[in-house]
């Protein structure tokens, strides 16, 4: 342990990517509840003619959030962490600060450029790997970039051994890199064809069923190595930080991790249970998904013992707050997604709304709850001022909750029905319900989580506000704080 | 040894990146060359409904409709036959979908017809009251892109063997060659349709991107 | 038990009491197996969650963190070389045996066949409702048709059966005019009737609309001379001559089960084919059903 007090983390790419974490977060919830509403109300189709439709918006709200704002989330998280746990300042070094912004502006021209082509409708249909040709080219730099600079930054390290926030850094950039790379591969037809047609269309690699498998083996871990291992990468890092903690236990870091590598991936088929992969094939990941929750739950329970004894932190320090119930949410989705992934279940589970319920268990109690707690912690490092107004933060804390409470609820209701009223057959045998009767009864929770998407995007206005007043107008601090972040 | 690996990142990487690939190899691979076989019978799409397969996916219906009948009775019941894996040999990309907001659509082409879906693209509560499926409109007037639609047959028949005839070549002389064939087929889909500016622009020698579509749902059996 | 695990299962209790009232309320039968199986998991995941992570949450408030400090400490974190929890331990030691045993011995991964289970859900099905089906009377075949028209054919002919102002058949009368003028000039030949082929043609002009109104009027009061020529196929009284032309009067099994089997393509549109996905059985259903239908 050596102190290096000299030591000048520099913050200017994670700044950067704080920023666009925060504009692509609004962008992404405010398509979200808008599509949500759209399913309630479907008036809402026409605000924006031909490209305001729900089918049109509805891959613009999931890549928005997953490419813009857990992405930025990841990469500003990253910068900031990475330094100081490997005990380097970006300042060190002129090549390891050219790649850093270089990334950013990449990632943010590509970002928006994938914006617009969605919008227009240019799309390769594959769910969270939409985009054309020219946009995964972008994507694939930008992530060689990123690549380069975690490996320099490794590189130049002082502190010997990687702490565990960089083991998943590393698994969150080497997973995508394989998944995004073999899930892409397609062949544009302008160029095929001797020079018909239009240049940005493509075609996919692989057909059919082996489409689907390639899709899925990429999709669920994109989950994975997207919304799970760069998330654990931050708790890890800001959870005892900011409680000033240590870890609970070395021992179950470790097993955690490796046992998550080593399942995850076994698991994809459970998105294709009952499909045309062959029954083996499913019931492997049927299987594994259920070995899956003691390696995921490791990391929570690590986390929440890691929190032992500190009952007051947590009535006290709302990021504890966030941190904490971030973890119980990730315990929630992480057994959900297993029991959804038992064929039994599966079959009345998958097609119906109680998916999108554990999806957004997963990203609005788990992925958007830590994105901010982190940033939150890191602002008054990276500005040198107090956090604006704690007030304000615990208004959002229960207004948030209260939002993913009634998203899931009410998406948990509405799928299991759902599931259950397309099996049904009356008395002589014949289908119950016609599929329309089993649309109009969905009504009032389709309202409902519309409602919920509207408080969710209240309490993240908070969070923009509470972030924007921090960076400008609060109190100025004289000293780095050690642990716990300072709040008006 | 795992601290010593955790003081290696190199060896650290290359670690993590065997335990994720592994199962990759295992379960992916050993399936490719069998599940892409077309089940006897299957004819590739033709241009005008690869044009409307590339309706449905600019438009993103697979935000709503799956196109995967599981074996379950109830299943059968409502959409017909369970799907089987050589029907989709020539779906580049597949569009099974994950989510049912709207019903399931790989045989829709057995039980709705161009007029009903003319209907119902135009404004679905007309016939199903109470529909939360947008209307369609502007496939009334947006011309659908056929040249790249055609683009993209020649190129499943270059790349991936695809079964096309001779029509089917990479040269602009070809592409205008075949082109009639394309508008009749269109022509077809038209007569059955009421909208006057469908009709219209079918006769001038324009396919309304709602034609293409159309094509592509009935060819859905 | 504190007060926050009480309010902890409380909340779960009730979130699945929610769900099992909807459910109910949508007459849905859970003692089947696959309803079963997904509500016991859905009860699984909202007690295990909210009992497992407010027993680490206790924790929090009773017991005090401690243990042997490893010598790294990164930005000044620490970490505890503490030994795993031990059910977590288990639990994980468990589930991986359980998965070896599930691949391996108990269902191995190549014994089973979803094709194979449609197989016998089908039959299982056959043999439940196949009695009752065979002995059904007119009152339970109406019951049983209304519900197979508002699945299968509502969409196209609206939940009344009045074709959604011309979209399609309505079924609350025979034919229109315009039905009727069209078939006479076009001719038909889609159904299947033993009788062929009905030829185009057969009346013109006023001949022709006098027919027209005739039959969409049904059939009632005087008939137009011209009418021989359609009577000769379709019988004097318009009833097709026992099954061997349609039936011009009503909706009768055999047009139904033609039409259905066959589809047809007239003056309103294409409806479609039905081939052979509706058996005898409900073929007879919808008859019954759609001649509740017609208005007076
Ligand atoms: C917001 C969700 C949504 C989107 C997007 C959507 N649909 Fe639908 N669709 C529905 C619903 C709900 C139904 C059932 C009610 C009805 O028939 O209108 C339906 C029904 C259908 C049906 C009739 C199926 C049947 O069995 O009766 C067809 C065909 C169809 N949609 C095609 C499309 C096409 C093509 C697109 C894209 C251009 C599309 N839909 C986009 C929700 C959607
Ligand atoms: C040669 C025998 C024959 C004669 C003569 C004939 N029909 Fe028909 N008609 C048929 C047959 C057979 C069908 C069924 C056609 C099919 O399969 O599409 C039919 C069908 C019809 C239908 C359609 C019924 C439905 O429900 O779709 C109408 C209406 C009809 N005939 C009216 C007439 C009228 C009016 C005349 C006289 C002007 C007439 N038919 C003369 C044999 C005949
Ligand atoms: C996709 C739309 C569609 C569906 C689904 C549909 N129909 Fe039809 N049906 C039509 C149309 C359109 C007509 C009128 C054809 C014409 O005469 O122009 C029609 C006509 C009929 C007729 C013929 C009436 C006559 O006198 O010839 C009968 C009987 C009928 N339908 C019964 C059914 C039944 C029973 C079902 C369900 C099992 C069903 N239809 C499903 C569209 C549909
Ligand atoms: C042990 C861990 C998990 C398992 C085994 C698991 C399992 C599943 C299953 C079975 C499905 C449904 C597939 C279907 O029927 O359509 C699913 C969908 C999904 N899950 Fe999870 N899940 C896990 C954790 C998570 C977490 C933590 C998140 C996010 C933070 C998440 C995000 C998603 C998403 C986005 C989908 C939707 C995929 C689609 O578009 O269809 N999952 N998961
Ligand atoms: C204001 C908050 C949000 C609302 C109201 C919202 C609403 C929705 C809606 C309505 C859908 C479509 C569901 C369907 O088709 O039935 C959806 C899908 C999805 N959303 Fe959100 N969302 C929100 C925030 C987020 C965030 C923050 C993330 C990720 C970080 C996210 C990730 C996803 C994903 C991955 C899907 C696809 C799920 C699937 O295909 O199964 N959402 N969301
Ligand atoms: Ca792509
Ligand atoms: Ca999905
Ligand atoms: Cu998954």
């Amino acid at each position: 342990m050596q102190s290096n007090a000299a030591l000048e983390y520099d913050y200017s790419v994670a700044k950067l990517f704080t920023y666009t974490t925060i504009l692509f977060g609004f962008l992404g919830m405010l398509i979200g509840t808008l599509i949500a509403a759209q399913l309630a109300f479907p008036e809402l189709n026409y605000l924006l003619g031909e490209y305001g439709t729900f089918s049109r918006l509805r891959p613009l709200h999931t890549n928005i959030v997953i490419f813009g704002f857990t992405l930025s989330g990841v990469f500003a998280t990253f910068y900031y962490s990475a330094q100081r746990v490997l005990k380097v300042s970006m300042a060190e070094s002129k090549f390891i600060m050219f790649i850093g912004k270089f990334h950013f502006w990449l990632y943010f021209v590509g970002a928006l450029l994938g914006v617009i082509s969605l919008l227009l409708g240019y799309t390769q249909s594959k769910e969270y790997a939409q985009f054309e040709w020219p946009i995964d080219i972008v994507i694939v730099l930008v992530w060689v970039l990123w690549g380069v600079a975690m490996f320099a930054l490794i590189g130049i390290r002082r502190e010997k051994a990687l702490y565990i926030s960089i083991w998943y850094y590393i698994a969150c950039f080497l997973g995508i890199a394989m998944l995004y790379l073999f899930n892409n591969m397609s062949v544009p037809t302008y160029f095929a064809s001797g020079g018909l047609g239009n240049i940005l269309h493509s075609v996919s690699m692989y057909s059919g069923t082996n489409d689907a498998l390639v899709q899925w083996w990429y999709g669920h871990n994109a989950v994975a190595f997207g919304f799970t291992v760069p998330i654990v990468a931050m708790i890890y890092y800001f959870l005892p930080k900011e409680s000033g903690q240590a870890i609970y236990s070395y021992k179950l870091s470790l097993l955690s991790f490796w046992g998550l590598m080593f399942v995850y991936l076994w698991a994809g088929s459970h998105h294709l249970l009952w499909s045309t992969v062959p029954d083996w094939m499913q019931t492997m990941g049927s299987v594994f998904s259920v070995v899956l929750i003691l390696p995921s739950w490791g990391s929570a329970i690590n986390m929440l013992l890691t929190m032992k004894g500190e009952w007051n932190q947590l009535t006290e320090n709302p990021l504890i707050k966030f941190m904490v119930l971030a973890s119980t949410f990730y315990m929630l989705s992480t057994l959900e997604g297993p029991i959804q992934a038992i064929k039994s279940v599966n079959a009345i589970a998958h097609f119906t709304d109680w998916i999108p319920g554990h999806v957004h268990d997963g990203v609005l109690g788990w992925v958007v709850f830590m994105i901010m707690a982190a940033l939150f912690h890191m602002a008054p490092r990276m500005f040198k001022r107090e956090i604006y107004s704690k007030k304000l933060l615990e208004a959002q804390f229960w207004l948030q909750t209260t939002a993913v409470v009634l998203y899931f609820t009410s998406m948990w209701i509405a799928g299991i029905t759902q599931g259950m009223m397309w099996r049904a057959v009356d008395e002589y045998g014949n289908l119950m319900y016609s599929f329309i009767d089993t649309v109009t009864v969905l009504h009032p929770y389709y309202a409902i989580r519309a409602l919920s998407g509207v408080m969710y995007l209240t309490g993240f206005l908070m969070f923009a506000y509470n972030m924007y007043k921090t960076m400008t107008s609060s109190r100025e601090l004289t000293e780095e704080p050690q642990f716990r972040s300072p709040m008006a | 040894m795992f601290h010593w690996l955790e003081k290696n990142p190199f060896f650290f990487s290359v670690g993590v990146f065997v335990v994720i690939a592994f199962a990759g190899l295992i379960e992916i691979l050993p399936n490719f060359a069998e599940a892409s076989r077309p089940v006897v019978g299957l004819k590739p799409y033709s241009v005008l409904e690869l044009a409307g397969k590339n309706i449905y996916m600019k438009d993103q219906c697979i935000a709503c409709h799956s196109q995967l009948i599981r074996p379950f009775k109830a299943e059968t019941d409502r959409y017909g036959q369970y799907s089987l894996s050589g029907e989709y040999a020539y779906d580049r990309p597949f569009l099974w979908g994950s989510k049912r907001t709207g019903p399931d659509l790989h045989r829709i082409g057995n039980y709705r017809t161009t007029d009903w879906h003319e209907n119902h693209m135009w404004e679905p509560t007309s016939v199903v009251p109470g529909s939360i499926m947008p209307a369609y409109k502007h496939m009334f007037t947006n011309i659908a892109d056929i040249e790249t639609a055609y683009a993209e047959a020649v190129t499943v028949k270059n790349v991936f063997a695809t079964p096309y005839g001779d029509e089917i070549k990479g040269t602009r002389a070809a592409w205008e060659a075949h082109k009639p064939a394309v508008l009749a087929e269109a022509a077809k889909i038209a007569a059955d349709m009421k909208n006057k500016d469908v009709k219209d622009a079918v006769a001038a020698g324009n396919i309304p991107e709602v034609v293409a579509l159309i094509a592509y749902l009935n060819r859905l059996k | 038990m504190n007060a926050l695990m009480i309010k902890g299962l409380l909340f779960a209790a009730i979130l699945i009491g929610a769900t099992i009232y909807v459910v109910n309320s949508m007459n849905i039968d859970l003692s089947d197996p696959i309803n079963m199986i997904a509500m016991i998991g859905a009860v699984a995941i909202a007690v295990l969650t909210v009992g497992v992570s407010i027993k680490y949450i206790n924790q929090m408030k009773t017991d005090t963190a401690g243990g042997e400090l490893a010598d790294e400490s990164w930005d000044g974190i620490g970490e505890y070389k503490n030994e795993v929890p031990s059910g977590w331990a288990y639990s994980w030691l468990g589930t991986a045996i359980w998965a070896m045993w599930y691949m391996i011995s108990g269902y191995p991964v190549n014994a089973f066949s979803q094709i194979g289970q449609w197989n016998e859900e089908v039959k299982a099905y056959n043999t439940k409702f196949e009695e009752m089906h065979k002995t059904a009377d007119a009152a339970t075949l109406r019951q049983m048709g209304e519900s197979i028209f508002l699945v299968q054919c509502a969409p196209c002919h609206g939940t009344t059966g009045d074709g959604l102002s011309g979209k399609a058949q309505d079924f609350t009368s025979r034919m229109t005019e315009a039905q009727v003028l069209a078939v006479i000039e076009k001719g038909s030949n889609q159904l299947g009737y033993p009788m062929g082929a009905m030829p185009p043609m057969m009346a013109t002009g006023q001949d022709a609309k006098d027919i027209a109104k005739y039959i969409a009027g049904g059939m009632k009061g005087e008939q137009p001379a011209s009418f021989a020529a359609c009577a000769s196929c379709h019988g004097a009284d318009g009833k097709g001559m026992a099954g061997m032309s349609p039936n011009l009067t009503g909706y009768d099994e055999t047009l139904v089960g033609n039409v259905v089997k066959n589809g047809k393509k007239g003056a309103l549109g294409r409806m479609p084919a039905y081939h052979d996905r509706m058996t005898p059985v409900q073929v007879k259903a919808l008859s019954a059903y759609i001649q509740t239908l017609k208005g007076e």
